[in-house]
């Protein structure tokens, strides 16, 4: 009998140290594929596809000791062009005439912390190695993660199996159900990447009204007190607090206070904006493909939650939030 | 017209073959020539088709889907707008959030047929009212656009858009395609 439930126990153990092996080992995948998007030259061209809709999209990404730089052009329709760099995004809208620049306090992309960020991530999703898949012409490998709760998302991601750059990501509901997809269909890896790939294609700059948005500077920030008047009484589980930014609109002057949440994968953005000019603003959920935003009007600011996360998770976020008058 | 030039080297890019001056080659013929690029999409479309992603029954649908997509731009379609707060005072715009399904027949049908294991859902059923579910799976509604038919709202939520995908996770390769894919007003 002792016997037995020493084997049990033993059992026990090795496959829980199995799960949590597998699992690191995943999640090292993952990081490794990040890595690869930052680091790697290349020059492709992928589709977004969701319900209704698919856009063929060209990006060129250079990675050297300057940093990256990174442009995506929207093939079909308005030749919509983002270009980011360390420290500016830059969005091109041709359509609308509207050049949108916006200075990056962080610098760099994405948080550095990323690993720890990951690993944070194993105890709300689960993460399997799938069959092997051509993505592009190129061997590619296929990761299955799957969130734990109906709060968040799950992925299936194709990685390069040469670069592991990631070839293929889908988001897909608890179900299963898949709600948007991005698919390299041709890809190619270069030594070097010249800067006029990099340029934008704009004809008509002249004609083009400039946005400028600029972060606050430290002094700015820490005039406005350590702590912020807004609370958040509602997350997810595993939502943490990863990211915090204060903007001044660069049309109308407006601050806009930025909190990003995140389990590690999935993240969520809160933005409050002081109201300067009579306008509307979004009441309730709406969402753009899989992304889902929520808003309301508090206290003479417009707050939103935005994020690639179910709409009943920003719409439990949304309105949760709080103003806590200063006593 | 497409030369025949033009022609293999479209088949050798949708069946993933090309490298070096080639696919460099096709990939600026995507980027300027309209024809190549509807008729990439096309190829894209039939592969899934071919690839087996259709099954049993599904495989004579491969015929309406063709006509489908020779029809296109296809069918109009009422969509709900999500609320807005007025402030101070109402100023809907109506058109603009009503028409923006214009496209919602021809590529929706595709992608839902060629993926019958994982269909495209809607996210959201917009909060005020109901969508009126008339064309089975194609009713299903999703866009590229935030459904608020308010530019100036919608702007907002665009700029919102643009400052969250700074922290994007995983999707990082194609962290801003949803910008560069956001639809003009349709």
């Amino acid at each position: 009998m002792m016997l037995r439930m020493v084997k049990t126990a033993v059992t026990i153990v090795f496959i829980s140290f199995a799960i949590t092996s597998f699992a690191a080992e995943n999640l090292k995948k993952i990081e490794e594929m990040v890595t690869a998007a930052k680091t790697l030259n290349y020059e492709g061209v992928f589709t977004y596809q969701n319900g209704k809709s698919l856009q063929t999209i060209k990006i060129i990404h250079r990675s050297d000791e300057q940093g990256e730089v990174e442009r995506l052009i929207s093939l079909n329709g308005a030749a919509r062009e983002v270009i980011r760099t360390n420290d500016v995004v830059t969005c091109i809208f041709p359509e609308g005439k509207r050049v949108n620049v916006n200075r990056r306090p962080l610098g760099r992309g994405f948080p550095s912390d990323l690993l720890r960020r990951l690993g944070s991530a194993a105890d709300f999703y689960e993460v399997s190695e799938g069959e092997k898949a051509r993505v592009a012409g190129r061997e590619a490998q296929q990761l299955t993660i799957t969130p734990i709760d109906d709060y968040r998302y799950g992925f299936k991601l194709w990685r390069d199996i040469q670069t592991h750059l990631l070839l293929r990501s889908e988001l897909v509901t608890q179900a299963g159900n898949v709600l948007e997809n991005f698919t390299f269909s041709a890809i190619e890896f270069h030594d070097e990447i010249t800067d006029d790939a990099l340029e934008p294609e704009i004809v008509n700059r002249d004609e083009m009204t400039q946005y400028l948005t600029e972060p606050e500077t430290a002094v700015q920030m820490a005039s406005k007190g350590p702590l912020s008047n807004w609370q958040v009484n509602w997350l997810p589980e595993g939502f943490a607090l990863v990211a915090q930014q204060n903007r001044l609109k660069a049309k109308n002057g407006a601050s806009v206070e930025q909190r990003v949440y995140s389990d590690g994968l999935s993240s969520i953005s809160i933005f409050i904006e002081k109201i300067k000019a009579h306008h509307g603003h979004l009441k309730g959920v709406t969402n753009m493909g899989a992304v889902n935003a929520f808003g309301t009007i508090i206290e003479s600011h417009f707050v939103t939650v935005v994020g690639e996360v179910p709409k009943h998770t920003v719409d439990k976020i949304g309105s949760a939030i709080t103003y806590e008058a200063t006593h | 017209m497409m030369t025949t030039a033009q022609k293999e080297l479209l088949s050798a890019l949708v069946d993933g073959e090309l490298k070096g001056a080639e696919l460099t080659q096709a990939l600026t013929l995507l980027e300027e020539n309209d024809e190549f690029r509807s008729q990439w999409q096309r190829y894209q479309y039939n592969q899934d088709l071919m690839q087996g992603k259709v099954i049993g029954s599904n495989i004579d649908l491969v015929s309406s889907v063709s006509a489908a997509i020779a029809n296109e731009p296809a069918h109009e379609q009422e969509i709900q707008k999500a609320a807005v707060i007025p402030f101070p005072k109402q100023f809907w715009k109506q058109a603009a959030g009503l028409a923006m399904a214009a496209s919602v027949g021809a590529v929706a049908m595709v992608s839902v047929i060629s993926q019958p294991q994982q269909q495209i859902v809607p996210v959201a059923p917009i909060a005020v009212a109901e969508v009126p579910q008339t064309r089975q799976q194609l009713a299903e509604v999703k866009s590229n656009r935030w459904t608020v038919g308010e530019p100036e709202v919608e702007q907002r939520l665009n700029d919102y858009l643009v400052d969250h995908h700074e922290y994007g996770g995983t999707s990082g390769v194609f962290s801003y395609a949803r910008v560069v894919a956001y639809e003009a007003g349709q």
